[in-house]
């Protein structure tokens, strides 16, 4: 009663100060929120908060686990064997990416399986560590759109979050942050806002995954007194400044097809074998320009949100610090990219010349060049995005990070330049 | 100098892996057979049998006897078992040869001299039917008989091996054999691989008996015993036909009696006796039958029991069947065996296509990639990259693959694999790999990367080629292989399935012990029990495994299965890993054949070949 008591006190100071974050996640059913903010506070300030992260053996986990680590606190990251490589020297050989040197000493790994409702952990362990933990912030996902893929994608972002969840419940957990997407907003053109919306429509999967993840940690968090932050940021690519990122999926993979025909199609060229290029319609300009033409269908006014991921980290840090009430939260750019400027960058960067976006439908079935079928089964999957016209509200977040000067650059030729930058010189991933 | 020293450890190690599939006894890639082999046939003679000496030298096992001395002396280092042995098995039997060669140099020099076997009544007697040259009792050729890869079983000396060269002279020595109470077995070529052909009596070999004739008019042939399926194959392939074919270097006549010939033909030409138009045998008694006697015994029948065979065949009349020219091979990618059953049932039941098979992910990589690293890489790009777990291979003429191509949203057709085979070594290119892997699709990845639009692409990738194939082998090889896969027919389907010349591949990283199951194709529940039931059992035994193949039967409501597990038969830890998985697998499938109806061991038809397929698949 006291805590529920403080909250309205403290609503009422903050409605005052217009400084009013609407948090249907602090209206619990009759369960008392676990941890003051001063105690929230006063143990992150002293940092004594012991952090369980999941999903730190990927691009936007390590990020986090690197920056809470820097921040010098404790994180107990969960994660698993893969491919024989142990959970420990998965996430080494990532900080190790990441330029840290060595594995933080405030880092500890322990070996769970979130597939399993037991974590894949001993009862001793598991209570050992429910024990130990203040707060989760939950980065694990899936992130494949494809519908065939849908027992693998609901098992892994909804019925794990489960597990989880059911870990936070019987822990000292007092807050969780949920890294979840923007575009759990569903299908919908323009506004989307910076609340649980509920939605039925989605474009893939993943999306819809997402969602219900979301409604599912609401209301369990509101159950059993959690506070709930819903990080919500949009497609993220690698580092603004260094271009530097793990993976080459998402906005990369696009660009990665168009870059690998080109240079197969060039090898050919220059061993004067030029049947196969003009048989797809691929040809060379004299000083290496390859002419592709292929027609992308998207929307004129739409594009694609792009953030790098030092701005992620960045606002996570900026909206974990200050978001004590919960809520949700769009990490997103206030400008999208056009697939127009896209594909300007990519020409540009890459000596290419014919790839031009015009209107959805102006490409009816039957016309497409064998080239054009084939960067469009390659990219089928994203041609959503590229005719997205949704519009992430983000005035929450801005509350937060612009009394602090973090702000999303601009994703402009020079970021793009970046990026590729490091594509080519990281090979795209592949070991040479 | 000990001659011994000319044999080292690895040299033995190499000679013991042979797996006797004999493919060194038929000349399935143009090189010629081994020179003094092909003038006297026996096994010794061969590559095989050298290996065979080769190991028992080594070990001990037998005297520098005459026939010792002939059989090293005679091999002129001439190379083709090297190129025979590498195709199949990436072995290189040419140090074998070497080393036997040192070790006779050294042996003369040292002056020692060769044992003389003396020749005995028995001996004599045989020699007597078969002339002096066929028959011996020499220990250097005994032992070549005295082998089966299977690893439960222990070499057995025979006492004598001959080599009839008629119908006549076999009978003769089956009576012989009868009346001298001595036991007598046949070995198809010289060879027993896991056909438990063992005795400690007479070992009749009959791979003299190569007569074919064909009939054009009726669509047979009559074949003696020792023609094997690829021999027979190729004659009626020159006159426009084909049979329905076994391992290419088994005989025709051994593999109808032992286990009835299938292979995935076997949808559109049967099995058992589905084959058989005659065949004349010799009973242990020495007489003689036609099982299209009425009186003869009933071959036809089935009875769920080991089985001793009816007798020796020495003659058959088998079906041959007419080809189209527009015959083409395809294969159908699946990402669920479930699905790929479905499939090839409703195909089988449909009447669409000739030779159909499920092949597991081992099987197809194993196939058309020359050496095992290939294999191995290629295995992964398909069942992993790709996600092909398993796929349909199909022959057919136009109209079966018109109809197919309606059916299902992917096919790989002959010119794509054929580029795929010819560009194998390309195939891990890690551009490639990298591309398909971040394709994210609501279709597997094959669909994708075999689809129309992408087939000039993965032309570019893989630089199909003789010389790129070539690239994958030994440098010394590649010049052979270069000419090899300059003909056509080296990435044929059609060929390729009919011929049947890859099938030994499967035992090229280890032997393979193949478990041979009939099964009902619905529901497929029963399948996939039966396929998880010998997974379990390897995985509990420690033993390698995959699924090896399915072929729908009798249009579709039954099928062969044959689940493989891989030893090294030379390892006596393996050999007790599978005494101990048999214990398990034996009583599962029995336990399973009893529940299930169409479920039937291949065991229990181990001598029943000729038998109607109905009675074993039905009753």
């Amino acid at each position: 009663m006291r805590q529920k008591r403080k909250f309205f006190v403290y609503l009422n100071a903050a409605q005052k100060r217009g400084r009013i974050f609407a948090c249907p996640f602090l209206h619990h059913n009759g369960g008392d929120i676990r941890a003051t903010d001063n105690t929230i506070t006063g143990r992150r300030q002293s940092k004594n908060t012991c952090f369980l992260l999941t999903g730190a053996t990927g691009f936007l986990g390590i990020h986090l686990a690197e920056m809470l680590a820097q921040q010098g606190y404790t994180v107990i990251i969960l994660a698993r064997s893969r491919d024989n490589t142990a959970p420990k020297e998965r996430v080494q050989a990532l900080f190790d990416w990441m330029g840290t040197d060595g594995m933080p000493s405030c880092v500890q790994i322990v070996a769970a399986d979130l597939n399993r409702a037991d974590l894949g952990l001993s009862l001793a362990d598991y209570h050992r560590l429910a024990a130990g933990v203040d707060e989760i912030i939950h980065c694990a996902s899936d992130t494949s759109f494809s519908e065939r893929k849908r027992a693998q994608i609901e098992k892994a972002n909804v019925e794990n979050l489960h597990h989880l969840l059911d870990f936070a419940a019987k822990s000292r957990c007092c807050f969780f942050h949920f890294i979840s997407t923007a575009y759990a907003a569903g299908k919908r053109r323009g506004i989307c806002p910076e609340t649980l919306k509920d939605t039925r429509s989605f474009f893939n999967v993943y999306e819809e995954t997402k969602h219900r993840a979301e409604v599912t940690a609401a209301a369990r968090c509101r159950r059993e007194g959690i506070r709930l932050n819903i990080y919500r940021p949009s497609i993220v690519y690698g580092n603004s400044r260094t271009g530097k990122t793990l993976r080459f999926n998402a906005m990369y993979y696009p660009v990665k097809i168009l870059v690998f025909l080109k240079n197969l199609y060039h090898q050919k060229h220059q061993e004067h074998t030029r049947e196969s290029a003009d048989k797809m319609g691929i040809s060379f300009r004299p000083d290496g320009t390859a002419h592709m033409p292929i027609r992308i269908e998207a929307a004129p006014s739409g594009g694609i949100n792009l953030i790098p991921v030092d701005f992620f980290t960045a606002a996570f840090s900026a909206i974990m610090d200050t978001a004590l009430d919960g809520g949700v939260f769009h990490i997103t750019s206030n400008t999208i990219t056009s697939i127009s400027d896209f594909i300007h960058y990519t020409q540009t960067y890459f000596h290419i010349t014919g790839i031009q976006a015009v209107p959805a439908g102006d490409v009816p079935p039957g016309t497409q060049s064998s080239l054009e079928i084939l960067f469009s089964r390659y990219t089928e999957i994203y041609r959503q995005y590229m005719q997205d016209e949704r519009i992430f509200d983000n005035t929450r977040t801005a509350a937060i990070l612009d009394p602090k000067g973090i702000s999303c650059p601009d994703f402009d030729y020079r970021i793009f330049s970046r990026c590729m930058q490091y594509a080519e010189a990281a090979n795209w991933g592949n070991p040479s | 100098m000990n001659p011994l020293d000319h044999i080292p450890e690895n040299i033995r190690q190499t000679a013991a892996q042979c797996r006797h599939y004999a493919m060194c006894k038929i000349d399935y890639l143009e090189t010629g057979l081994c020179p003094p082999a092909k003038q006297t046939p026996y096994v010794g003679y061969f590559p095989q049998g050298r290996m065979d000496l080769c190991d028992a030298l080594a070990k001990d096992l037998v005297p520098v006897t005459q026939a010792a001395v002939e059989i090293i002396s005679s091999c002129t280092l001439c190379g083709s078992c090297d190129r025979q042995c590498h195709f199949v098995t990436g072995m290189r039997p040419m140090k074998v040869m070497h080393a036997l060669k040192a070790f006779l140099d050294v042996f003369q020099e040292k002056g020692e001299k060769a044992v003389i076997i003396p020749k005995d009544n028995t001996l004599k007697a045989l020699k007597t039917i078969v002339g002096e040259k066929w028959a011996t009792n020499d220990p250097a050729h005994l032992m070549a008989y005295a082998n089966d890869p299977f690893p439960l079983a222990d070499p057995q000396m025979p006492g004598y091996v001959v080599l009839p060269g008629s119908a006549d002279e076999l009978v003769e020595i089956v009576r012989f054999a009868d009346k001298a109470r001595i036991p007598a077995v046949v070995r198809g070529n010289g060879g027993s691989v896991f056909g438990f052909v063992f005795t400690p009596g007479i070992v009749i070999d009959v791979n003299r008996m190569k007569n074919i004739q064909l009939d054009p008019d009726n669509w047979t042939a009559v074949i003696e015993p020792g023609v094997t399926s690829f021999e027979l194959q190729k004659a009626a392939a020159d006159q426009g036909f084909r049979v329905n074919t076994a391992e290419p270097a088994a005989t025709v006549c051994g593999n109808i009696v032992c286990t009835g010939l299938f292979s995935t033909w076997a949808n559109v030409y049967g099995v058992g006796a589905d084959h058989i138009v005659d065949m004349t045998f010799v009973d242990r008694h020495g007489t003689v039958f036609s099982i299209n006697d009425k009186h003869a015994p009933n071959v036809f029948g089935f009875e769920e029991a080991v089985l001793p065979s009816p007798g020796i065949c020495t003659g058959a009349r088998v079906r041959m069947h007419p080809v189209t020219d527009d015959e083409e091979g395809l294969l159908v990618p699946f990402t669920t065996l479930a699905d790929a059953v479905s499939f090839a049932k409703d195909i089988s039941r449909r009447r669409i296509g000739l030779a159909v098979g499920i092949l597991g992910g081992h099987y197809l990589s194993t196939f058309i990639s020359p050496t095992r690293t290939l294999a191995e890489q290629t295995r992964d790009v398909f069942s992993g990259m790709l996600e092909m777990t398993c796929v349909v291979s199909v022959i057919g003429d136009k109209y079966a693959r018109s109809s197919i191509r309606q059916m299902v949203p992917c096919v790989i057709d002959s010119s794509t694999l054929r580029m795929f085979m010819l560009g194998l070594p390309q195939l891990n290119r890690s551009d490639l790999a990298d591309i398909v892997q971040g394709l994210e699709s609501d279709r597997p990845a094959y669909e994708t990367v075999f689809s129309q639009e992408m087939l000039p692409v993965l032309e570019e990738i893989l630089s199909p080629s003789p010389e790129t194939i070539a690239a994958a082998v030994d440098e010394d090889l590649r010049d052979f292989y270069e000419a090899l896969y300059r003909r056509p027919h080296m990435t044929d389907m059609v060929w390729l399935a009919m011929f049947r010349i890859v099938s030994a591949r499967m035992s090229r990283h280890k032997h393979m012990f193949a478990f041979l199951i009939y099964v009902p194709l619905e529901p497929v529940d029963v399948i996939q029990e039966l396929i998880a039931s010998f997974a379990d059992i390897a995985e509990k035994h420690d033993i390698e495994h995959d699924l090896g193949f399915i072929t729908p039967l009798d249009l579709g409501k039954r099928g062969i299965l044959e689940y493989d597990y891989y030893i090294d038969h030379t390892d006596s830890t393996e050999s007790e890993k599978i005494r101990l998985a048999m214990a398990d697998i034996e009583p599962m499938v029995d336990k399973l054949s009893r529940t299930c109806k169409g479920v039937t061991f291949l065991k229990y038809i181990f001598s029943q070949g000729c038998a109607r397929k109905e009675n074993f698949l039905y009753t």
